[in-house]
């Protein structure tokens, strides 16, 4: 049963995520920094299920891009991997959710070679205020959290 | 006794004498070990009238009831004395390979008084003491030092050496073991250079230590361990040493830029953090007695003008100090001079951040070439840092020598305009790596803790930060690094789980793997104390009080828990620019709840008789209050 109280379903996460990825991959500032890291990550959702897959290692399969991003399982082995609740992940990328504290609790589960993907966190930063932003272009402002 | 030896030595310079304490098993159960035992210690046998650099001043080391179990980052050691910097309590902790040594040889620690006649070491030769002539090393590098004692000792042996800074009182001079592992703050060298006491060797052939239940140590040990070495934080100190996350941390407002005139420079967080590090001058690492973590680094530069052999390389805290904090991002030149302070003996976050200060001070017309005797002090200017203002500093020579040896608060009073007011300390030792203004719990920690500014005295960076979770003690909530809220009772909390660690002698990063009913356990099972999380929670705080007693026995009181007028300021730039510090919204709630007297600054009687402190009490307050 989902739980999730921003996702209706994994179909319904890989649309939102697909569009907001497909403009970080494209941002010559983020996704240039983030391609520095020449890594391969998958993130892994409970409540809905599903996996995201965001290639850095190799090539991009698209001119203009500074990554690949697979929706769904895919054949492409991950160097490392972090399994979270949707929702958490959700209001991680609106900048609300401390992601040190996240792996202290266990709500973040990790593992392969972390140490690479804690130094994204940094460079993903400026992301938090695309989030909300890819969300209002998509019309679902209604998702947008705030700070309580 | 188990865990403990339940035997401390009594060392008499002066008089050339060693004799034993024995002190009651309740009292090793109530303070401790480390740095808790050594603060009752001092409370009890410390002439308070005495100067720091006098022969009446105690000097003291001391283990912890974990000390020599095989476990990552549980041996490490306390010294504790009164600060030559601060004039207050003074205390520091090192890990290395010194404090296992130690308790095989079957001391728990050392009180040391007296001053020697000359230039001696003490010998610790499978539990025998000796003081030897150490004629020979005084005026040697630390590196050069260490490495004579283990062709006099054996490759065995291992030693604390203090180098020139110690032997010219700097109030900020460092001790050694093994030319890497710091007691770094408060000027423990100095106290060891006033008393000609260069170096501390201990040899041990004894292997085996007495627990109170050893199957459990052995279980807890082989538990515990992969537990510790698969933690996130392990990974990044082990793959990039302790400034592993130093681009990260610049991103919060964490890392000082300029003497804190500035916490946000991208570019010097890419050059200064650890995979730059690791990617342009590591060779190994290296590690503390019986760790898994290994985030020591062994760095070797090959070209330019701060080559350097391979050797110990720089901490977090000496990556800022001698990187952004003097405007430089410069990574070649951080490991020369991280090399050139542990040779001489000088803790590099008080010299580097004197520095720091004294460039902006130069800019600003507040020292002047005259002062500096013509040496121009300019942002990011590090081969006269490292060629001219270390040396000058340890030797205490010239007039620039002299001025900065002082550390930052008192050469700012010898010093013109309002330089105090941007020093960057706090009851006069500069602050550690961590920009408050990235961190508002760090202001009310760094001003509160008894040593001066500090963020290991307590837990607060780490709980503020996310890498604690207590739920047994009802800190299970995350904190807003930018404003005070909860900040005063996370801090009630944060100061009785930092005086556990560094009473048990725990190490700050391995421990973030355990939880609290881990610890009770493992002290249990070592030494038998029969603790519960709250009887050692309990004791903790009993620590911290006995601390603030300690410094109000000094003339501390609460005007002193306060920060410079810079570190109060708002920042300037990047994420936490203008947002104010509720300091002290922070510090009058945190009073509140520790039930201090708000101009002594300490607890009231009733208070301090709750937590089984009666005789200090009556020391202290009027038999009516």
């Amino acid at each position: 049963m989902n739980m999730s109280q921003y996702y209706k379903d994994a179909e319904d996460l890989y649309k939102i995520y697909g569009y907001f990825l497909d403009r970080v991959l494209r941002d010559d500032k983020i996704g240039l920094k983030m391609s520095k890291a020449g890594i391969i990550i998958k993130f892994m959702y409970t409540d809905p299920d599903a996996e995201i897959t965001i290639d850095l290692k190799n090539p991009p399969s698209k001119e203009g891009y500074y990554g690949t991003v697979y929706m769904g399982p895919c054949n492409v082995k991950e160097d490392v991997w972090s399994k979270q609740p949707a929702d958490h992940s959700h209001r991680f990328w609106h900048g609300l959710e401390n992601p040190i504290a996240g792996i202290t609790k266990g709500i973040i589960k990790q593992g392969g070679k972390v140490t690479a993907m804690l130094k994204l966190l940094p460079v993903i930063k400026p992301a938090f205020q695309l989030f909300p932003v890819a969300l209002k272009e998509m019309g679902l402002e209604s998702l947008i959290v705030t700070k309580k | 006794m188990h865990g403990n030896t339940g035997k401390i030595a009594l060392i008499d310079l002066t008089e050339n004498t060693v004799e034993s304490l024995m002190l009651p098993e309740e009292t090793y159960r109530r303070f401790m070990g480390g740095s808790g035992l050594a603060a009752k210690i001092f409370w009890d046998r410390a002439d308070f009238a005495a100067d720091a650099l006098s022969p009446e001043a105690l000097f003291m080391l001391m283990n912890g009831p974990l000390t020599g179990i095989k476990l990552s980052g549980a041996s490490r050691m306390n010294a504790t004395a009164r600060s030559p910097l601060t004039g207050g309590l003074a205390e520091s902790s090192c890990g290395g390979y010194f404090p296992p040594a130690l308790r095989l040889a079957g001391y728990d620690g050392l009180i040391i008084t007296g001053k020697a006649t000359q230039p001696s070491l003490l010998l610790i030769n499978n539990g025998i003491i000796t003081i030897e002539d150490a004629g020979s090393l005084w005026g040697k590098g630390i590196l050069e030092c260490t490495t004579d004692l283990h062709k006099t000792y054996g490759k065995k042996s291992t030693s604390l050496v203090i180098g020139p800074a110690g032997e010219n009182m700097v109030p900020f001079a460092c001790i050694l073991n093994e030319a890497h592992h710091a007691f770094g703050r408060c000027g423990m060298g100095a106290v060891m250079g006033s008393k000609n006491l260069k170096a501390l060797v201990v040899n041990s052939e004894a292997k085996e230590l007495s627990f109170a239940d050893p199957d459990r140590i052995k279980a807890m040990t082989k538990e515990l361990t992969p537990r510790i070495k698969n933690h996130l934080i392990s990974q990044v100190l082990h793959d990039f040493g302790t400034s592993g996350n130093l681009e990260g941390h610049m991103y919060s407002g964490d890392v000082p830029v300029r003497n804190w005139t500035s916490n946000f420079d991208e570019e010097m967080g890419d050059a200064l953090t650890g995979s730059t590090l690791s990617d342009r001058f590591l060779k190994k690492t290296a590690t503390c007695a019986y760790c898994a973590v290994a985030c020591k680094r062994i760095v070797q530069v090959d070209e330019g003008p701060f080559a350097l052999d391979e050797g110990p390389g720089p901490e977090y805290e000496t990556v800022v100090a001698f990187g952004s904090l003097q405007g430089s991002s410069d990574l070649a030149a951080v490991c020369k001079a991280g090399r050139v302070c542990n040779d001489l003996g000088m803790d590099t976050i008080s010299a580097g951040a004197t520095i720091a200060w004294a460039m902006e001070a130069y800019e600003k017309g507040h020292i002047t070439d005259e002062q500096t005797g013509g040496i121009p002090l300019l942002w990011g200017d590090m081969e006269t840092v490292v060629n001219k203002v270390l040396p000058m500093m340890a030797f205490r020579k010239g007039k620039l020598g002299n001025l900065l040896s002082m550390g930052s608060a008192r050469a700012a009073r010898a010093s013109g305009g309002n330089s105090l007011e941007y020093t960057a300390q706090s009851k006069g030792m500069e602050a550690p790596m961590h920009d408050p203004r990235g961190g508002h719990g760090h202001a009310l920690s760094y001003a509160v803790s008894p040593r001066g500014a500090c963020h290991v005295q307590t837990a607060m960076h780490f709980m503020e930060t996310g890498a604690c979770n207590y739920p047994v003690i009802g800190f299970e909530f995350d904190l807003e690094a930018l404003t005070s809220e909860k900040k005063a009772e996370t801090m009630v909390l944060a100061a009785a789980i930092g005086s556990i660690e560094n009473s048990a002698c725990l190490c700050q990063f391995a421990d973030r793997s355990l939880t609290l009913p881990e610890i009770v356990e493992l002290i249990n099972a070592a030494a038998g104390y029969g603790y519960d999380v709250v009887s050692m929670m309990e004791a903790g705080l009993r620590i911290f009080h006995l601390k603030r007693c300690i410094n109000y026995r000094f003339g501390f009181g609460a005007s002193d828990d306060d920060l410079t007028p810079r570190l109060k300021e708002p920042a300037r730039d990047g994420d936490t620019a203008g947002i104010e510090i509720q300091f002290d919204e922070m510090k009058d709630r945190f009073y509140e709840l520790m039930g201090f007297d708000p101009v002594k600054g300490i607890a009231f009687r009733k208070k301090l008789e709750s937590l089984g402190l009666k005789e200090e009490a009556d020391d202290i307050w009027p038999q009516t209050i």
